[in-house]
């Protein structure tokens, strides 16, 4: 049986408590650093006093402060509500509000940290602000805001909630994917089995924390001992390069974009990446052209091509290297413990070579999403997770995608709902009514169409609308072209024909 | 004429990112990135743009936030540039 979270950052720093678990700008962590900060958070969250289960907001970037805020809330019995730092306060104080968090813990410096603490106060949520420090003294001030009583942790169950992770939903109904305790143990211990990870391991993470691709990179990395070197982003792709260098990493994990921003203006051949044993890539399919730039710049480093979405805690499949040539274009078999079927519309499971709907049944299956039994009955159902993905196995089991059967749009790895946009632009004055649609975008796969029909005798300009999108959505969800028609495409029924707006 | 350049640079990041001609959203020493302005891809399009509407090459080694996470350090960033050229 895996082992718990908790248990396993326990086990690590027991293990080697001076091994280096965090590196961030100019500080790092050692597993006892952080074991002691998570306890000590621990202990602040116990004296409140807290009950078992309840949802505690994160706001903060990766940082090591982030990691020992997240044990902590596990450690003292709660559940975290880990926070997209891109989107705008109004969203988070909805989904805090969803959650029922009681209280929030926010980086003092993000730019929604003024709005948001209004917002929380209206709606009596609790904010808690911390300094992220990032040089020597980070610790001592992270105990200068926490105390320094470090308290024992909490044991959970298995089948408890441990983090709640919203994903695109709609204004009205935001979607938050529960997952376990044991869907986190389950999925970071095949994880750690098939990246073979192991205490030596220096893993660079350039994915943000509150996405389930970047907390799987962390707890695995936690898990075996290993060290996880943050960057703040790729926005400098030959910093990230060089940095790959200087900290001898041996990882690297990134969706198809972050491999474009490195690949577009660096050749990585100009830096010593001979460390680099692996590279895993998910969150879409990466072009053929960009896999083979990669493997011909760095022949050294074993290219893992992976498949997943949050409702499974992060990951379903993964395709092992050495078939890389030979199943090009496949996302590999299931990982340990997962099953993996393709189904017709009825629920029958099709033959090689057929699409249909994938399902996946497995110990990282969520709970569910949180409060919204009908949402959850959409997709759990029969004892299996339906993706909503379209696939299909060839002779030998290996899965392929081949689209997706409900309405998102993915600009780089995100998944944006189409109606969340179109809710943001309706509610501006002068829209009659509006579809989204999702267009190719060389860089990020896709990106954002608006067509907007404008109210009679409204005024409206495309800066305009894009303020508005800015001012409510996350900047990934802004659209990137905006169209005025005189009408919408429709189906006789009346249903907008989206694909015919692109 | 490097205020004309400090604008040029103020007014393709107010237009591109914060959708307004209004100066005063965008402070000159802001940081890019740290403000949530641009990401990373957004940080390609301003190179993009110092490259092809300014007229400057920008080398490997010189993306670094020195040199692009503000209107004042991509304005003194290209300023000197052109004076080397």
């Amino acid at each position: 049986m895996s082992t718990l979270l908790l248990e396993a950052l326990s086990n690590s720093a027991a293990r080697d408590p001076g091994a280096c678990a965090i590196v961030w700008r100019n500080t790092k962590w050692s597993y006892a650093d952080l074991a002691c900060a998570a306890a000590r958070v621990s202990n602040v969250l116990a004296m409140r006093p807290m009950q078992a289960g309840a949802r505690i907001g994160l706001l903060m970037r990766n940082s090591p402060q982030y990691v020992a805020c997240f044990y902590g809330v596990l450690g003292a019995g709660g559940a975290t509500v880990a926070l997209n730092s891109q989107e705008r306060a109004s969203v988070l104080a909805r989904q805090l509000q969803h959650s029922g968090a009681e209280l929030v813990i926010v980086d003092r410096d993000h730019v929604e940290f003024e709005p948001l603490r209004q917002l929380a106060n209206e709606h009596g949520i609790e904010v808690l602000p911390v300094t992220l420090g990032d040089d020597q003294h980070s610790q001592a001030q992270f105990a200068s805001e926490f105390g320094d009583t470090e308290r024992e942790w909490i044991s959970a169950a298995r089948e408890d909630l441990a983090m709640i992770i919203y994903t695109s939903g709609t204004t009205g109904r935001p979607k938050g994917v529960m997952i376990s305790h044991g869907n986190l143990a389950a999925n970071t211990a095949a994880i750690v089995a098939y990246l073979g990870l192991h205490p030596a391991d220096r893993g660079l993470c350039v994915l943000p924390f509150h996405f389930s691709y970047g907390n799987s990179m962390l707890h695995t990395h936690l898990a075996a001992g290993a060290t996880l070197i943050i960057e703040d982003n790729v926005a400098f792709p030959q910093m990230v390069l060089r940095r790959m260098q200087d900290e001898a990493v041996t990882g690297f994990s990134g969706v198809p974009s972050t491999f474009a921003l490195l690949l577009g203006r660096c050749r990585l051949q100009d830096y010593d990446l001979s460390s680099v044993r692996y590279l895993t890539q998910a969150g879409g399919a990466m072009p053929r052209p960009m896999i083979e730039r990669l493997r011909s710049q760095l022949p050294g480093a074993r290219l893992f091509v992976m498949y997943g979405q949050t409702e499974a805690t992060a990951r379903l499949t993964y395709l092992d290297p050495e078939l890389l040539e030979r199943k090009l274009g496949s996302v590999g078999k299931p990982l340990a413990g997962v099953e993996i079927k393709v189904c017709d519309t009825s629920g029958y499971e099709l033959p090689p070579g057929h699409t249909g709907e994938i399902r996946a049944r497995g110990p990282n299956i969520m709970l569910g999403y949180w409060r919204d039994p009908e949402a959850t009955q959409q997709v759990l159902r029969d004892g299996w997770l339906h993706t909503g993905d379209l696939g299909h196995k060839d002779e030998e089991g290996f899965l392929y995608i081949d689209g997706r059967a409900v309405e998102m749009i993915k600009v780089g790895a995100f998944r944006v709902s189409p109606q969340e946009v179109e809710e943001a632009i309706s509610a501006l004055p002068g829209v009659e009514e509006v579809a989204v649609t999702a267009i190719p975008d060389e860089l990020l796969g896709h990106a954002i169409k608006a067509v907007i029909v404008p109210r009679a005798g409204g005024r409206l300009n495309i800066l305009q609308v894009k303020a508005h999108c800015r001012e409510h959505l996350a900047t990934y969800k802004v659209p990137k072209v905006i169209e005025f028609a005189s009408s919408l495409p429709r189906t006789s029924s009346g249903k907008i024909q989206r694909f015919r707006l692109a | 004429m490097t205020d004309d350049l400090r604008e040029q640079v103020r007014a393709f990041i107010l237009e591109n990112y914060l959708f307004t001609s209004d100066p005063d959203a965008l402070g000159l020493d802001d940081s890019l990135l740290g403000r949530g302005i641009v990401d990373s891809t957004g940080m390609l399009e301003i190179i993009f743009f110092i490259e092809e509407q300014l007229g400057v090459k920008v080398k490997d080694e010189e993306m670094i936030p020195d040199n692009l996470d503000s209107v004042n350090k991509i304005t003194n960033f290209v300023a000197s540039k052109r004076q080397a050229a």
